[in-house]
Order: C-alpha cells, then structure tokens, then sequence
C-alpha cells in the first residue's frame, strides 16, 4: 500500500495535477482528436469476430457466458427438482427408484448450489464491477476467461454425469462413511468436478478483489463506491476463507478413495465428524456468499427507485462486513444433533441469532431509504418487493431453527427444506430476476417485457408458495428430508401433492421469464442509456455498440455521480477524462490506491487468446481423468496445464513496457510498471495466497482434531515421521526462502548475477527440503491408521507447494536471463518470494507437527 | 500529486498510515468477536473431549468475555471519535473528500463494534446459562 | 385447548387490511397447521412427551411472534412503496435503523435465546433407570434394553417400547454409515454415528402407538428406515419387557412347524437369531417376538400374514438395495408356512 515504493526502484513516480480542476475538465476536447482517439480504442477493444468470438476475454462476453451458463445449469437443476416432486406427489410412488432419486436430490443440491449460485455471483460481478468502478476491464481478463472456462468444462462433467445413471448419490453434503463407501466414480465425480469449480471460484473472488481494491476511478474513495463493490469485496473475502477448507476436506476424501487413507474411517482412527466440520465451515459462509451479493443488486436498484441516494450507507457496510464476520460463527448450527457438547452448541446457537441483526439492519436501511424517497414501482421493484416477503419469512423461521431445541425437532425435516428455499428464493433467485430485469438494459439498451415480467413474477411468487409454504408443517408432521417415498396415512399426502403442483407452477414461471430472455429482440427498438435515470457509472456504458466500457475513466467525488455532476456523461464521452486514447493499440486500465483510489499506473490488461482455453482443458483433465482411476492421462494433463499456464504468464504478464510513463491524460502522466505492492499482480498473488494458507490451517486443523476427539492420538506405538529427516527438511524450504528473498534484494540493487546464483542455489534447496520430508514418511503405511496418513497429507500438501515454488524460481531465473525481469522491472521475484513467505511458514509449522508432535502430545 | 514538497509529502504519508490503521479498525471489533469465538469453541471443545475441568473454563471464558468487551468498547470510543459526528454534524458522510473519508471510516468501525459487542454477549450467554459438556 | 385459542387469533390477523394474498395463505395455513398437529404419528405437534411440549410451545411463541414481525416488515414496504410514495421526513431514519435494526432484535433474540438455553440441556439429562441401546444398520434398527441393574440386554429390533412418565435414556450407535434417531412426537434427533456412543433421553407421557424414522440420508433405503414407537403405563412396559426377554414359543401350526423347518433349510437363521433355536445370526434384525411386532421391516409394513408373505417374496422390491435375498424361489406354500411361523413369533 505505500504508493512511494516504485521510485525506489527506479520506476517514475506519478506526475502532473491531480486532481483535475474544474477548467481542465470544461476544456472541450477538439473534435478530430476525439474520432482518431475513439477509433484507436475501439480497435484496441474490439470483440474478436466469427469463430474467434470464443476467445474473447473482455468482461462483458466473459460475463454474459458466465451468466447464461449458470442459468442454464439452473434450468437443469430445476428439471430434477420437478422430477423429485413427481416422485413425491403421491405416496409409494414408483415413478423413479431409489436410487435415481439419490441421485436427483444430490445433484440438485450441488448443481443449484456449485453451478447456479456461487458462479452466477462471479458472472454477474465480472459483468458489472468493472462498469460500477469506471474501470475498462477487470484487472486479469484472461483469468476471468480461465475461470469460466473450467466452470464450464467442470460443470458439464459433474452434471452430465446423471445422463449416465452415473451422478453422485450421497447427498449434496457428502457425509462419509455413506460417500465415502459409496461404489462407483459418484463420490469422485462430485469431489474432483467440484474441486475444480471451486479453483476457478477462487480465481473469481481473488479477481474480484483486486478489481475492487485496486482498479477503481481516480477520486473514488472507499466511503463513495457504489455499495455493490462494498458487497463484492465481503463476499470475495468470504470466498477466499470458506472454500479452502472445503478444498483440503476434498483432498483428504479423495485421499481416502483413491488410496484408502482412513481420514474418515473410524475403524482406523479416522473420524467422520471432521468431515462434517470442514464441510460446513464452508457449507454455512456459503449461503451468505450467495446471499449478499443478490442484496447488493438490491442495495443498486432501491436508491434508483426511490430517486435518492442510499440513507445508512455506512449502516449497510456494516451490515455486509458484519455479516461476513458472523457467518463463519455458525456452522455447527447444521450440526446441532451431532452429539456435541451443550456448551458448545449454545455458542453457535448464540451466533446464529446474532447473525440476524446485521442482516436486520440492511433491511431497514433500505426501507429508510425508501422512506425518504419518493418511490416509482417499476418492474424489478416488484421482484424486490417478493423478494423480501419471501426472505423475511425464510429469516424467521431462521431465527426458529437458531435455537438448538426446536432444531432437534425440525432439523433434516421438510421444515428445513421451507426454510432454505425461502432464504435462496428471497434472498437470491428473486433479487437476481430483479437484476436481470434492472440490468438488462446495461447489457443490450433494450427493456424486457413489462407484461411477461409481470407473468413471470405472479407465477414464481405463487408457485413458490404453494410449493415451499405446506412444507414447513409437512417437516413438522414428521417428514425427514431426502426419502423417495412415504407411506399413506401420516398426513403427508395432500401437503405433498399442493408442493408438487406448485413446483410446476414456478416452472411455468421460469419458462415465461426465459422466454422474455432469450426470445429475438431485432424489432424492438433500443432504448437510451440509463433508463432508470440512475446515478452510478455503469450506466454512462455505451453498450452493445462499444467494447471499451467507459470512453474515459472519469474523475469521481461522489457516490451518485451521475445524479450530482451532469456534465459527467457527456465529457465521458468527449474523451476529456483519463484514458481516452489507446496510442499503442494495446488494452489498458487505470490502477488507483486502494483507499483514496489516487492514480497510480496505467496497467496494461490482456486480449483474446487461446492459451486460457487450453490451460483449462488440461487442467480438467487433470482433475477429470482421475475421477477414473486413470492416473497417466490426469498427470499427462496437469504437465501441460502447467506449461501453458508459464506460457500465457511469460507472454502476457509483467513485461518491461516500451516506455516507463505514458500521458493518462488531463496532464497526468503515469508509470507503465509496477512491482511489489503497487501492482496489482502482487496483490492477487497475497490474495490467493491467503486462501491457500486457509486450506492449509485446515489440514493442521485435521491434526488437532484427530488430537481432540481421540483418546489415543498419537497412538500407542505408532511410527513417527523420521525427525531428523524433518529438521533437515524445514532446513532446506527456508534455505530456499532466504535465497529467493535474497534474489529479490541483490536484483534490486543490480546484482543481477549474485541474484542469478541464489535462483540456481534456491530450487535444489527446496528439491532437496522436499525430498527429505517425502523420506521422513516413507516408511509410514498410511492406509492403516489416521495418524501416519495426516502426516502423508502434511507432507504431500508441502511438497506440492514446494514444486509450485521451484517452478516459480525457475521462472524468475529464466526471466532474468531473458531480459523479462531487470533490477527495475521485476514484479515477478516480488510475487515469487511473497509466495515464498507462506510456503516456508506452512514448511515450518508442517515440520513442527511432524516433528514435535510425538513428543508433546 | 503535483511535486509535493518534502515537508508535505511527509505529512500526506502520515495521514496515510494513520488511514490505513483505522481501515483496520474498522475490522477491529468482528476480529476481537472472531476471537473470542473461536477461543470459546475450541476451548470448550477440547475439556469436554479429554475431561478436563470444565467449571475452571468457564469462569476464566466469563473474564476473558468481559475482556473482550472492554476492548471492542475501547475499540467503539475511538472510532466514535473519530466519526466525530457532533461536532461535524455529519452523521452520513455522503461527500468524497479525505475528511469524509476519515469521519466514514470511523463511523463504519463504529457501528461494527456495536455489532461486535452484541455477537461477544451473545456467544457468552451460553457460558453463563450452560454448566456441563453434556 | 390452547391450539385452537391461538389459531382463531391467527384468523383474525388474516383479515387485516396490509396483508397481501400471501398473508391471507400464511393465515389459512397457520390455522390448518395448529389445529391439525393432533392425531399424526409422527407429528412433532402431537405432543406426546415433555420434550416434544416445551419444543411446540417455543414453536407457537416464536410462529406468532414470526408473523406479527412479517406483517409489519412487509406492510410497511408495502405502505412505502404504494400507499405513500412521496418523501416522509428524515427525522424518522435514525430512529428507525437504531430501533428496528439493533435493539428491537437484539432485546427480542437475546430473550429467545436464554430461553431457549434453559432447555438445550433437557434431552440430554441421564434416565430414570432403564437405558436402551440403539444401533442404527443399514436400514433397520438394533435395539438392547438395559433395565437398571441388568447384567445382560434384552435384545430385539425394529421397535422401541418405552414406559410413560419416566425419563429413558438412549445410548445410540450405528454399523457403517450415519443414521438419525428420532421419534417426533416424543422429542428431538440425535445422530447415530459410528465409531462412536451419542446419547438422548425421553420422556414420554401420553401412552399410544407413535412412529420414528431415521433423520440422516443413509442410502439407498433411507425413506424406509422406521419404527414403531409405543408408549405404555409402567406396569405393563414391565410385563411386555419380561415377555420380550423370553425365548421363543414354539410353532404350533402343523405349517409353522414346517415353517420352522424351512426357516433352518433355507439359511435364515444365519443372519436372523430366533432365541431358544439354533438360530443365531447377527447380520439381521432380532426375530424372536417378531410376530408380536407392530411392523415388519423396519416400518416397511405391517404385521399380518399377508405382510409376512409379501416381504419374503417382494423383499428387493419393497426395500431397494436391501442385503437380505428375496425369496422368490420358493412355492407358494411354502411361503404360506414360513408366514405363519414367523407370524407365530410372539
């Protein structure tokens, strides 16, 4: 964050006025420097055409496939819920078998969960952030066009599975020892295809982040972003907390089937209730990911309608930040019948009522704003409006199932099954219909139907309720969840078959609501920009004609600019703000500080490529082939991901520029480079970064665990890892540490050959570090107990990081040889020794578990 | 930006890190909540597993709750402070200047402590009402 | 009684002019629940022991509380955005995000909560004496009751008999995967896991047939893993558990007793233990008393010959995935005699 670093290293320091004053931004732009300067850009951006459309990278077609993939796998979803009803509209129905149905509920539950809801989060926020920030693009384009990618390849696998009768069938929840003895490749194909999804998911939220922190508009502090960026930055860093522990329970899983190391088998020391933790440490934050974002479109659309800028809009970032806290207090609320001790459920049950109060205040800051504002109902209002009818419901009776006793009651009963479909609906699917209904003329300048948005909207809300409102008395009367039949005479029936009709009742809706999507708009006229006469920057967006986004990047002072300056659109246009040429034909965005968003560097973003294409076949294939067992294949795949991924990094990303400042504009002229904290690339890598150490606290968090609930862990006896193996290992990761940090300081001082030797010298250490605590374990027969297999895990985990690390300094080495990295241009070595920073920390406490376990425990 | 002085550029290197402390402030009070809740659970959990004395726990979790307090109340008064809103008479800080900036930071900061406070009484509640493992 | 009182006032909350169509549905259902949670078998509102009450009235409390704050939250939406459109003074904000988002909620959650830990503990509270033992198999129940005291279990299947007005306590288990003990009528779940002992306790006071079932998705024939619940007065519990813990009758049917001997020739008794025979398989249920059960097949059916027949020849279809054969094989009187042996298991 300290702006001043780049001088040191010899880069420029940023110069000329900032910021702009009022005569600069009244001086017109002359008319023949606008047209050349507008033609530059739009060949700069232009959406490549024919058959290479599919490699466009830009937000805006990256977004929109995102977008209506999701909603395609939604669909799916959808279908097999329909099916589910069928089977359960009458009692004893044999429609569909058991094991069909297994598989239905399962993958319906993962599909709406992994392939509608998180990704429809990314797709929308790739879409629209960079819009709502003035910013060209997101900061990694290709990334962005990465993730997709391996969402759809993913997504396609796991969901094409149930055509071969082949689908997960364990609950989307997977609990073992159930998934875990499951046969045939369902439980992997849930592990290994979702694992996969989540990866990009990751990369996503670590874009998102980065975009938001780091690619704002000159002028627009952290008090006046729009507060959908707020939302994205909470959710992007729930993201980065809640699925890493997922990730390292889908390592363990699929250690235990691939390898039968007993993490899960109580038989061996393993305990299932791990599995549940890290779950749910993930599964609750979850619902919460899926939920704020769809408030956030809320949080754009009211103050539009209500003609008013937000009122408490600090109590609405208090609200999501909040929120984001308290959802990682409450995972054990779905484990409340676990057996676990009272004390320990009342914390979570305490938490889980808290919760309710920052989600409370959200929405009465948005009914103050209403309040004082003077309300036009349009159409996406109306799905607001069904959206908290429904919302406030599913949060009360959240509030009921909070307290642990009733939840002995309602817990794993169609009650629950209400409950959480009212939270999605109203909290998610209904703010999201009223976001495509809102944004929609962002994206073509053409309104959707009044009149079949209103159709869509009576038939989903009454069929919503008629399907999910009996359920909470069917849940009530005894019905557990996930059952494909029931006997007569318990009073299920009639209940049943009101939800069954009601279900198709929101499929009629849907189809009415798609069809108002997709059906052709050629006659119907564009419209203006901004027909909601809103006042955020999205809307100064001159789309479909225009790939840009903005024309300049204007200078903000003001939560609504486009309310309280109405000039800015027009000098938007006219180019007068930062940015308005792109002299070199290459794509460029601005890159702010992260707290007053002051001007920083122009940062060169990548185009259409098809590097990402195969960079994400390759790495589906090395999460697909060993859903098989084929191993081969699946490392053959991970090679070439590897290299394609050093490829796209080597060809496209932190090359010295032609010149080390170029004009931003409005006189002020900005470095080309950045390293270290000033760029943006050091910044995702500390982001991601920190997910992979969640991850790895999970794994250590498995040790203590095992520890906790075991009488005897270590157990008696037990073969240890071989200490001084271990000693010598930690030894040679943090050698390796040392040298990379120590490259970093010689490059930087010139000493370009010292800092050759030490990227020699430094992957032989970690080559030799890992080798060493590969043989610490060697003896150890992990499939027999937990203990010797948690230690495999550990090492395993390090080594495959230290692999990454060596790559990484092999990178660099190369990079200084090849004149891709100098003393001055060196972004590289600084990501590469930040990675370095959590490797040998992780290395340390692994060695330190490894080696000092036996003996303190 | 335009070629700051030594003297000002020093100063405007102050005020950053004086922001850059109170962008951490304003997670301040959910990380002494975070805290306390994980210190609560993991602590609980493990005397209940290998039998310790779970009656010891619980009254040193009481004190460590009311610590907890105290700091998130410290944490709220200076954040009160520095929204200042008496004085500026400015409880919404819509306008984009630094000084808007500073008060908003401090307003944010504040509000999450209340929200802080509440979660750290409510998660203490069962150690009051609860007595055993079982 | 106390049900119908608090519905009728639910009625007359539907008619208040703020509710949308959804209030008036919400009202219509309310009513049908409250009034109808009696006479199920496996309702949660039916009542049926001290833990069941405390969760219905928390129910009731916090249903009511629920829709009063709904109709408030929604109606004043509703009022905001199409009854007074225009501009309402901004003195009202501060008071109302204060209020309405932190202290109203947080006095109300807080009185919840301390009630609702005053009786977190109470099904976890040790037994009046008898202790029954309950492994959840794929998918039936193993059931061992331990009378205070007692050197050796009872041991039987499929059904939980239980004394009215005492407090039982349950020490749970399962073979391989995860099940979920729960009778709603008497009280709340608890987990059945293995590898390891969960515990739950009971108290049961209105005597009466009710229904359990397994909670937890645990495969295939999740959807028929039940049993019947029954609560007795004290002395006869003590009868009927003497009776249980008895040998088998012998058959007295000429074709029970060629039942018997199919029950040998076919293998049965390599899975199912019948005390007092040769029989002493452990892989299946207990069938000693079996045809003084209530349901056969943990909940799957009854108990009549018809049920004996049907099962032995239908056993895959009416239980996917189910580890016992189906004895399609066999003749029809043969499965005629087998029926009534196992029929003549009281």
């Amino acid at each position: 964050m300290t702006d001043t670093r780049p001088d040191r290293t010899g880069l420029p320091k940023p110069s000329g006025p900032y910021p702009p004053t009022e005569e600069m931004l009244a001086e017109p732009v002359p008319e023949e420097v606008r047209t050349a300067q507008a033609e530059r850009l739009r060949a700069a951006w232009a959406t490549p055409k024919g058959f290479r459309y599919v490699t466009a990278v830009n937000n805006s077609e990256v977004g929109k496939w995102y977008c209506m993939t999701a909603l395609c796998f939604m669909l799916l979803a959808g279908v097999m819920a329909l099916l589910i009803r069928a089977q359960l509209a009458v009692p004893e129905n044999e429609l569909i078998s058991a094991d069909r149905f297994n598989q239905l509920f399962t993958m319906h539950g993962s599909a709406m969960m992994f392939l509608f809801a998180v990704p429809l989060f990314e797709a929308i926020s790739i879409l629209l952030l960079p819009g709502m920030l003035g910013a060209r693009d997101m900061p990694f384009p290709r990334l962005s066009a990465f993730g997709y990618w391996c969402f759809l390849i993913g997504g396609v696998f796991v969901i094409g599975s149930i055509f071969f009768d082949a689908a997960p069938r364990a609950g989307w929840f997977m609990y073992p020892p159930l998934a875990t003895e499951d046969e045939g490749p369902g439980s992997d194909i849930w592990l290994l295809g979702l694992s996969f999804i989540e990866v990009a998911s990751i990369a996503a939220a670590v874009e998102l982040i980065v975009g938001t922190l780091k690619c704002r508009p000159p002028g627009m502090r952290v008090n006046i972003m729009p507060l959908y960026a707020w939302y994205v930055m909470v959710v992007g860093g729930m993201i980065l907390f809640a699925f890493p522990p997922l990730i390292a329970g889908d390592f363990l899983f699929e250690l235990e089937r691939s390898f039968d190391w007993p993490f899960f088998d109580p038989e061996r020391g393993g305990d299932p209730m791990l599995w549940q933790h890290l779950f749910w440490i993930f599964g609750h934050p979850e619902v919460y990911i899926i939920f704020l974002p769809s408030i956030a479109i809320a949080a754009m659309i009211i103050p539009t309608v209500a003609k008013r800028p937000i009122v408490g809009y600090s109590w609405i970032v208090l609200s999501a930040v909040g929120t984001g806290f308290l959802s990682f207090g409450l995972w054990v609320h779905h484990m409340f019948t676990t057996g676990l001790p009272t004390i320990s459920l009342g914390f979570f049950s305490a938490a889980s009522e808290a919760v309710v109060i920052p989600t409370g205040v959200q929405i009465f800051a948005f009914l103050a704003t209403l309040m004082v504002g003077r309300v036009q109902m349009t159409l996406p209002m109306l799905w607001i409006a069904g959206a908290l009818a429904i919302f406030t419901m599913g949060g009360l009776t959240g509030v009921m199932l909070a307290l642990a006793p009733f939840d002995f009651q309602a817990h794993d009963t169609y009650f629950v099954v209400a409950h959480l479909h009212y939270t999605l609906f109203g909290g998610m699917v209904f703010p999201v219909i009223a976001g495509v209904y809102y944004f929609f003329p962002f994206i073509q300048k053409k309104k959707l139907s009044e009149r079949l948005g209103r159709w869509a909207f009576w038939l989903i809300f009454t069929g919503f309720n008629l399907t999910f409102l009996p359920m909470h008395l069917t849940g009530l009367w005894g019905m557990p969840r996930r059952i494909y039949t029931y006997p007569t005479g318990l009073g299920w029936d009639g209940l049943n078959l009101i939800s069954t009709v009601g279900a198709f009742i929101i499929a009629a809706g849907f189809a009415v609501f798609v069809w108002d999507l997709i059906r052709p708009k050629h006659r119907q006229p564009q419209i203006e920009r901004n027909p909601w006469e809103a006042g955020t920057l999205e809307w100064t967006h001159d789309v479909p004609e225009e790939a840009w986004g903005v024309r300049s990047i204007p200078h903000v002072t003001s939560r609504y600019p486009l309310w309280d300056n109405p000039k800015m659109l027009e000098r938007i246009d006219a180019g007068r703000y930062y940015l308005p040429d792109a002299e070199e034909g290459r794509r460029e965005t601005l890159v702010t500080s992260v707290i007053d968003a002051e001007p920083i560097q122009v940062q060169r973003v990548t185009g259409p490529a098809w590097i990402t294409h195969m960079a994400a076949g390759f790495t589906g294939g090395a999460f697909i082939f060993p859903t098989f067992h084929w191993y081969p294949p699946a490392i053959i795949c991970a090679a070439l991901a590897v290299c394609c991924i050093i490829y796209w990094l080597w060809t496209s990303t932190a090359r010295p520029p032609e010149a080390p400042s170029k004009d931003a504009g409005l006189g002020l002229t900005l470095p080309t480079y950045a390293s270290g904290h000033a760029s943006v690339g050091w910044w995702a890598m500390w982001i991601t970064m920190l997910g992979d150490a969640t991850a790895f606290a999970s794994l250590v968090f498995g040790f203590f665990f095992y520890w906790t609930a075991q009488a005897d862990f270590p157990p008696e006896g037990a073969m240890h890892a071989e200490a001084w193996l271990v000693g010598l290992a930690a030894l040679g990761l943090a050698v390796s540490w040392a040298l990379t940090v120590g490259a970093r300081e010689l490059n930087r001082r010139w000493a370009v050959g010292a800092a050759r030797v030490c990227l020699c010298v430094a992957p032989l250490a970690a080559a030799g570090g890992a080798a060493a605590l590969v043989v610490s374990v060697l003896e150890l027969q992990p499939s027999t107990h937990v203990y010797p297999a948690v230690l495999c895990a550990l090492a395993v985990w390090v080594t495959v990081h230290a692999g990454v690390g060596v790559i990484m300094q092999l990178y660099c080495l190369a990079a200084s040889v090849f004149g891709k990295m100098t003393p001055r241009y060196d972004a590289d070595i600084w990501n590469v020794s930040l990675y370095w920073h959590f490797q040998v920390l992780a290395a340390l406490v692994t060695c330190a578990v490894m080696g000092l376990a036996p003996g303190v425990l | 930006m335009t070629d700051p002085k030594d003297s000002s550029q020093k100063q405007e290197l102050e005020e950053f890190a004086e922001e850059r402390a109170s962008l951490m402030k304003v997670t301040m009070g959910p990380l002494i909540w975070a805290g306390h809740f994980v210190i609560c659970y993991g602590l609980v959990a493990v005397i209940c597993a290998k039998g310790w004395d779970i009656e010891l726990a619980r009254t040193g979790l009481l004190v460590f709750s009311l610590g907890s307090l105290a700091a998130i109340g410290w944490v709220g008064w200076n954040s009160w402070r520095q929204w200042n809103p008496r004085e500026t008479g400015d409880y919404v800080n819509r306008a984009g200047g630094a000084e808007d900036r500073h008060h908003f930071l401090g307003h944010a900061a504040f509000l999450l402590a209340i929200i802080a406070f509440l979660g750290v009484v409510f998660v203490s509640l069962p150690l009051v009402m609860l007595e055993g493992c079982l | 009684m106390a049900l119908s009182r608090m519905s009728s006032k639910q009625r007359d909350r539907g008619h208040h002019w703020l509710l949308g169509p959804v209030g008036v549905r919400l009202a219509g259902f309310l009513t049908l629940a409250l009034l109808s949670g009696c006479g199920k078998e496996q309702s949660a509102l039916d009542a049926a022991g001290v833990d069941a009450a405390a969760v219905r009235t928390i129910f009731i409390v916090t249903l009511v509380g629920a829709c009063i704050l709904w109709v408030l939250v929604n109606g004043a939406f509703y009022t905001l955005t199409r009854l007074r459109t225009g501009p309402i003074d901004e003195r009202f904000v501060r008071p109302l995000l204060i209020g309405g988002g932190i202290v109203a909620p947080s006095v109300l959650l807080i009185a919840l909560l301390i009630w609702a830990l005053s009786i977190l503990p109470d099904q976890r509270a040790p037994g009046d004496g008898l202790q029954v033992r309950v492994t959840g198999e794929q998918w039936w129940w193993r059931v061992e009751y331990w009378p205070e005291g007692a050197e050796e279990p009872v041991v039987t299947a499929n059904e939980i008999r239980l004394p009215a007005g005492q407090r039982t306590e349950f020490v749970l288990g399962a073979d391989r995967v995860i099940h979920s003990f729960w009778i709603p009528s008497l009280g709340g779940k608890m987990d059945m896991l293995p590898g390891k002992e969960t515990r739950v306790s009971l108290h049961p006071e209105r005597p009466g047939r009710y229904r359990g079932q397994c909670a937890e998705f645990c495969g295939a024939s999740h959807a028929w893993m039940a049993f019947a619940a029954v609560v007795m007065p004290e002395a006869e519990f003590e009868a009927w558990l003497e009776r249980e813990a008895g040998d088998a009758v012998a058959p007295e049917s000429a074709g029970a007793v060629r039942g018997e001997e199919l029950f040998r020739s076919e293998g049965c008794g390599a899975c199912h233990a019948v005390r007092g025979t040769q029989a002493i398989g452990q892989v299946g249920p207990d069938l000693t008393h079996v045809g003084s059960r209530e349901t056969l097949g943990a909940g799957r059916l009854g108990t009549t010959l018809e049920d004996f027949e049907r099962w032995i020849v239908h056993t895959g279809e009416l239980k996917p995935e189910v580890r016992m054969p189906t004895y399609d094989h066999l003749g029809e009187a043969e499965i005629a005699d087998l029926a009534a042996y196992l029929k003549g298991l009281k």
